[in-house]
């Protein structure tokens, strides 16, 4: 027990930090913000499977974020579906969007593959402003109901955060898992060279479009959290700059490491929220400069580089004692 | 049933104008090792793309244990049983060298995205299965030592070494060799006649294109010379040795007629 304990104290502490912070006397007050870490990092591990492993860019992410937001949305609230049901609809919805989209665009590679994302992207944004009498066009839409269980309403931002983190741990478990086992390591070959994979019999186009599909989903479900958790919805929060945001975090993160979507999607919304907010228009500036100096000073993502640093650090001291 | 697993009939490949590949008529015996050998351009690289289906044939036959595959996707080769290595190891840089040759088990298992997302016991079973048959064949290129490093990491001996490890976890029935020796030294190139031995004693065809003459006599059985995209010459290693139009072809002499 003790020796389980010394190996695994760190998801113990991480456990009980988890559970504790959004209680009034310690981060509370912050509990919106942490919501929309949790949400970001959902769409942001998607992210990572997508271009870190597979090596495969989205620059349109925010659009599936935005598809599984505006389906929960308008079927919760003009439609009257229970929202958990409407949620799991926007997922099915948005995953065979984002198949049918992939089978086309997956035949692009490198910087036109980021061209057709950011594309789809902005065709996207342009549909959630226009078809405004299911959409609420640029004004977006309010009024949309809490998701409940049973007679349980997840009307406070407290337990909404237990909710939001049920989900976002579960996503990075779930994609942990997929990158351990043969569906991970087809992925990261593609990510080496395609041709190698091709020859050890690896389906190539298949798996780029499931992966594309999986991360779609992830940000689907984020988004329907998103508008059970806002009550509110418009175009902007689904804008290219927001798709650039979701790239800075899996950056920031470190492309190819899955926990290190919470520290990107921290570190972005944390500067957004509390530091940019004075920049107005201008913050595009900052997250650009954000992702140059990241990618070329340390292309493994600052949360990579930390990890190695402490590591570094530690291995040193050990040596001097 | 023919006693030849692969066979060529009448395999012509054109790249707009230019003939890469013309009127192949090549059978590989099962179980023995054939050589490809010929000058740069001789169309040696052009027809391993035919063969793996990186290039499909203009024209022609392409038969595996007799079936036609010519409209067999790439990756469905592979799980027929031909498999082969690059001229460029061509590794997955991101992966250790343990996993490299693990993601070669792929098409040997079976477990998908679902069973591997909720860690399903099936996925466990077939993972400690594959990571099992990795470690053998791990073991037959005389890797164990370095199983954890990073692939790109190794020497570029051992990244050949590497590779034909991961070509060889598809378990295939016939391995395609792409200058395996290119690049090696004297002693890496001894080691890689034995692993060639050693895989020919596991029931494997090997097929080679290779530049090293003294290589290709050592373990070629039979011999198949190409130039400018045509067969010149075929046969055992000695009779190759001494037919006038491969040393014209090698050596630039004129062939009197």
């Amino acid at each position: 027990m003790l020796q389980w304990l010394k190996k695994r104290w760190i998801y113990l502490v991480a456990a009980i930090l988890l559970i504790i912070i959004p209680f009034d006397w310690f981060l509370g007050k912050y509990n919106t913000l942490l919501i929309f870490i949790g949400l970001n990092t959902m769409v942001t591990v998607g992210l990572c499977l997508l271009m870190g492993y597979t090596g495969q860019v989205s620059l349109g992410q925010a659009a599936y974020y935005g598809i599984g937001a505006y389906f929960s949305a308008i079927l919760s609230k003009t439609y009257g579906v229970d929202p958990w049901i409407a949620m799991l609809i926007a997922a099915i919805i948005t995953g065979t969007f984002a198949y049918s989209i992939g089978y086309l665009i997956f035949r692009l590679k490198g910087n036109y593959l980021a061209m057709a994302t950011l594309g789809i992207g902005i065709i996207v944004w342009i549909l959630f402003r226009q078809l405004s009498q299911f959409t609420g066009g640029p004004d977006g839409m309010s009024g949309i109901p809490y998701l409940s269980i049973g007679g349980f309403v997840f009307d406070t931002p407290f337990k909404r955060y237990y909710l939001v983190w049920f989900f976002t741990l579960a996503i990075l478990l779930i994609s942990q898992n997929i990158i351990r086992s043969r569906t991970g390591r087809a992925l990261r070959a593609i990510h080496g060279s395609e041709d190698a994979a091709e020859s050890i019999g690896i389906n190539v186009a298949q798996f780029k479009v499931k992966i594309f599909v999986l991360s779609a989903v992830f940000a689907s479900l984020a988004g329907s959290l998103f508008v059970h958790h806002l009550r509110f919805v418009s175009p902007q929060q689904f804008n290219f700059l927001a798709s650039v945001k979701l790239v800075v975090m899996a950056v920031i993160g470190g492309l190819a490491s899955i926990w290190g979507a919470i520290f990107g999607a921290a570190t972005t919304n944390i500067l957004s929220d509390e530091l940019l907010l004075n920049f107005g228009e201008l913050d595009i500036i900052v997250y650009g400069l954000i992702l140059m100096l990241v990618m070329i000073f340390m292309p493994q993502g600052l949360f990579v580089k930390l990890k190695e640093t402490i590591t570094i650090w530690r291995a040193r001291t050990a040596k001097k004692d | 049933m023919s006693e030849f697993i692969l066979q060529t009939k009448d395999l012509s490949k054109a790249f707009g104008g230019l003939v890469a590949l013309k009127n192949l008529d090549m059978s590989i015996e099962e179980g023995k090792i054939t050589a490809v050998i010929g000058p740069n351009g001789a169309g040696k690289t052009t027809l391993f793309n035919l063969i793996a289906g990186v290039y499909s044939a203009t024209s022609g036959e392409i038969l595996f244990k007799g079936t036609r595959i010519n409209s067999v996707p790439p990756h469905k080769r592979a799980s027929l049983g031909i498999a082969r290595t690059f001229q460029h190891a061509l590794l997955f840089g991101n992966m250790t060298v343990l996993e490299n040759i693990m993601a070669g088990q792929h098409i040997r298992s079976r477990y998908g995205i679902l069973e591997a997302a909720l860690c399903l016991p099936n996925a466990k079973r077939e993972e400690s299965l594959i990571l099992l048959k990795a470690t053998k064949y791990l073991n037959l290129v005389g890797l164990g030592t370095e199983k954890d490093k990073e692939a790109l990491s190794l020497p570029l001996g051992r990244q050949k070494l590497l590779a034909i490890a991961r070509a060889m976890a598809t378990e295939p029935k016939i391995l395609l060799l792409d200058e395996p020796g290119a690049g090696l030294t004297t002693l890496e190139k001894r080691a890689l006649s034995d692993l060639i031995h050693r895989i020919i004693d596991m029931g494997i065809t090997v097929l080679l294109v290779e530049h090293d003459m003294p290589l290709v006599m050592g373990l070629a059985e039979k011999v198949i010379v190409l130039d400018s995209g045509q067969k010149i010459a075929e046969g055992g290693a000695s009779q190759i040795q001494r037919d006038k139009r491969v040393i014209a072809v090698y050596l630039g002499e004129e062939v009197e007629e």
